[in-house]
């Protein structure tokens, strides 16, 4: 059973009266550890793909379903804990808590959690501020990071629950081309040993080069959809 | 909740200008309420004291018979053991005095009308003691030796045309119940703020009265004042277990406090206080306006901050704990400032007082319009605005917050 599986998805949206379709019908298959980057021109609806797939938007039509179960017949109880159990978002924007040092934004998912200890959150953010690098950052609080230095606040958050699903929105666009291998790198030590499924909205050449798979989207079709090693998934 | 109260507090010290003014707009509304209701409370007490050294003093004995038909204030039903029980009440803590009392009814004349008048026939050396008359006397006392000396009211005597030094005649029916009349020389005139002494009021000593009205040493009421205490309540208190020892110790008599004689205005000062007490409810939701604002500015600000939160997995509730949280930290503040506001402030009042000496020369009706009236701490009524400031603060907040849970997750996000 593949881990989420995407069934004629629809999504429109208005603006004053007239309804722009933003998915016009997407079908898709996503395997527990795929490692997938979605490309496409903007507007094409790959954030919205993302957003629906996180259920943090519903589909006009369609559905999704997460291991066998129909994420639109959740109520809003059930997605909220689908979230936290299931899925991390690295937002474009990075959208950092700003009353919170980086270490206390790394730390906010394990505290939503609510399954660790204080040690064991202690350990878990030690660890991963030193796998993005930002030790001697990590009681800074936002406004006093660089762009760079915020993403990877935002993508330690991200891994820092091992989230069996990441939803990355344009994760390395402010992070220069040595410290985006190394991230890319990280995610793939993840996607490897723990099976983390990566799905990526990128413009980046370097995360599409990484992608096992590659999707393509266009005017919220797919127009392509290729499986590096294993050739075309569909 | 460790978190969330972090998150909470930290966005109250990083928005430290609406902070600030919305903590304002509540430290305002409960400054106003402890200033308030300590003037309501001091003129209460005000009032209260005037009663009780004017008219009614701490505690009344007489005869259960006089007790019942006392509005035609008999003179037949005389207290027997007046030493005995003066002895016993001197002996008692916290008394300051007791004075005997003989009321009567009677008529003043000047020749040209007549008045009806209330008399009181008093012991010159002990009434000063219980009753503060002496504060209000315009000319003299009674003197040692003098015989027919009479102090009117004052209202009393202008509607009379007489002045001190003037002569007046009285009629009164003597205790056999015989017409009787004789001239009275005016030594002094009581310019209280009870209108009724003011208007109806004489005063005759016993020595001229056991002639007079045939008393004998009638008393048919004997009046005790009670030491004044800074705490209304325990000058209550201490009124209460001296009836209540007087009751067993003399269960023939009648023991009436201030508190049953002056009933009906009393039970008019606490309805005074309901009012008040509306009036200043009023004021806290203005308040709470405020930080129902304040609150709401901050979600819209933060509209994105919900839209992460949430999806990261914080539920709804947790979301409205945060803001809940929030307006709890600006009630806190506001309710501390208010406290250091109004209790500053209430210092002046309880010290230094307000003059009053601007509003004299109006019709009152008991209150003191002479001197300086004063504030006095009501500490319950403090804790009590204390809280409800944080409670407002925190209910206020309940709407605006209950809007950032229920925001979509993706307009959230996308907000700018």
């Amino acid at each position: 059973m593949p881990l989420l599986e995407l069934i004629n998805v629809k999504k429109d949206y208005m603006k004053g009266e007239t309804v722009i379709p933003a998915l016009r019908g997407v079908d898709l298959l996503i395997e527990k550890g795929d490692f997938l980057s979605i490309v496409g021109p903007s507007g094409s609806g790959k954030s919205t793909l993302l957003n629906i797939i996180g259920c943090i938007d519903t589909p006009t039509e369609g559905s999704v379903l997460y291991d066998g179960t129909d994420l639109s017949e959740l109520n809003d109880k059930e997605k909220t804990r689908y979230r936290k159990e299931n899925i991390s978002f690295i937002f474009q924007s990075f959208n950092l808590i700003p009353v919170l040092t980086a270490r206390e934004n790394v730390e906010l998912p394990l505290i939503i959690e609510k399954k660790f200890n204080k040690e064991e959150i202690h350990d878990k953010v030690s660890n991963i501020i030193e796998i993005v690098g930002l030790e001697d950052m990590a009681d800074r609080f936002p406004r006093e990071l660089s762009g760079g230095q915020e993403q990877r606040v935002a993508i330690a958050r991200a891994l820092v629950k091992n989230p069996l699903v990441v939803l990355a929105d344009e994760p390395t666009a402010n992070l220069d081309s040595e410290m985006s291998e190394d991230i890319i790198s990280v995610m793939q030590k993840m996607n490897e040993e723990i099976h983390t499924t990566f799905i990526f909205s990128t413009h980046d050449p370097l995360v599409q080069k990484h992608a096992e798979r590659v999707i393509i989207l266009r005017d919220g079709l797919i127009a392509s959809d290729e499986r590096k090693n294993h050739g075309h998934a569909d | 909740m460790g978190t969330l109260i972090k998150i909470a507090w930290r966005n109250v010290r990083r928005h430290k200008r609406r902070t600030f003014l919305s903590a304002l707009v509540i430290a305002v509304g409960l400054a106003m309420f402890i200033l308030m209701n300590s003037i309501m409370t001091g003129m209460d007490r005000a009032n209260i004291d005037n009663l009780v050294e004017l008219s009614t003093s701490s505690i009344r004995i007489s005869t259960k018979e006089y007790a019942e038909d006392i509005e035609s204030l008999p003179l037949k039903y005389g207290l027997q053991n007046v030493q005995e029980l003066t002895m016993f009440i001197q002996q008692q803590e916290y008394v300051a005095g007791a004075t005997p009392r003989t009321q009567f009814l009677g008529q003043l004349s000047n020749w040209e009308e007549t008045m009806p008048v209330i008399g009181q026939v008093v012991d010159a050396k002990t009434d000063v003691i219980v009753f503060a008359l002496m504060n209000y006397l315009e000319g003299n006392y009674f003197s040692d030796e003098g015989e027919n000396e009479i102090i009117l009211g004052k209202g009393l005597a202008e509607q009379m045309g007489v002045q001190t030094g003037d002569y007046i005649t009285l009629y009164a029916l003597t205790r056999y119940e015989s017409r009787n009349a004789d001239e009275f020389h005016i030594v002094g005139l009581l310019n209280t703020t009870d209108p009724n002494i003011n208007l109806n009021t004489i005063l005759i000593t016993y020595e001229t009265a056991d002639s007079f009205l045939d008393l004998e040493g009638l008393v048919t009421e004997l009046y005790v004042a009670m030491e004044r205490r800074v705490s209304y309540n325990l000058f209550v208190k201490d009124v209460q277990q001296l009836q209540t020892k007087l009751q067993s110790r003399f269960p023939e008599l009648q023991i009436d406090s201030f508190l049953k004689i002056a009933s009906g205005f009393l039970k008019l000062t606490e309805q005074k206080k309901a009012f008040g007490m509306i009036f200043m409810l009023i004021i806290l939701a203005i308040a709470a306006v405020g930080i129902f604002n304040s609150v709401l500015m901050s979600v819209y600000e933060r509209i994105r901050e919900i839209g992460v939160l949430r999806a990261q997995g914080m539920k709804r509730g947790e979301i409205i704990t945060l803001f809940l949280w929030e307006g709890g930290f600006i009630g806190i503040l506001g309710s501390i400032l208010g406290l250091i506001i109004g209790c500053g402030a209430n210092i002046y009042f309880v010290l230094v007082g307000i003059p009053l000496d601007k509003f004299s020369g109006l019709e009152t009706s008991g209150l003191p319009f002479l001197g300086r009236m004063y504030g006095e701490w009501n500490i319950g009524a403090i804790i009590f605005v204390f809280l409800f400031g944080i409670i407002v603060a925190v209910a206020a907040s309940y709407l605006p917050s209950r809007m950032a849970s229920k925001m979509e997750v993706t307009k959230a996000i996308r907000y700018v």
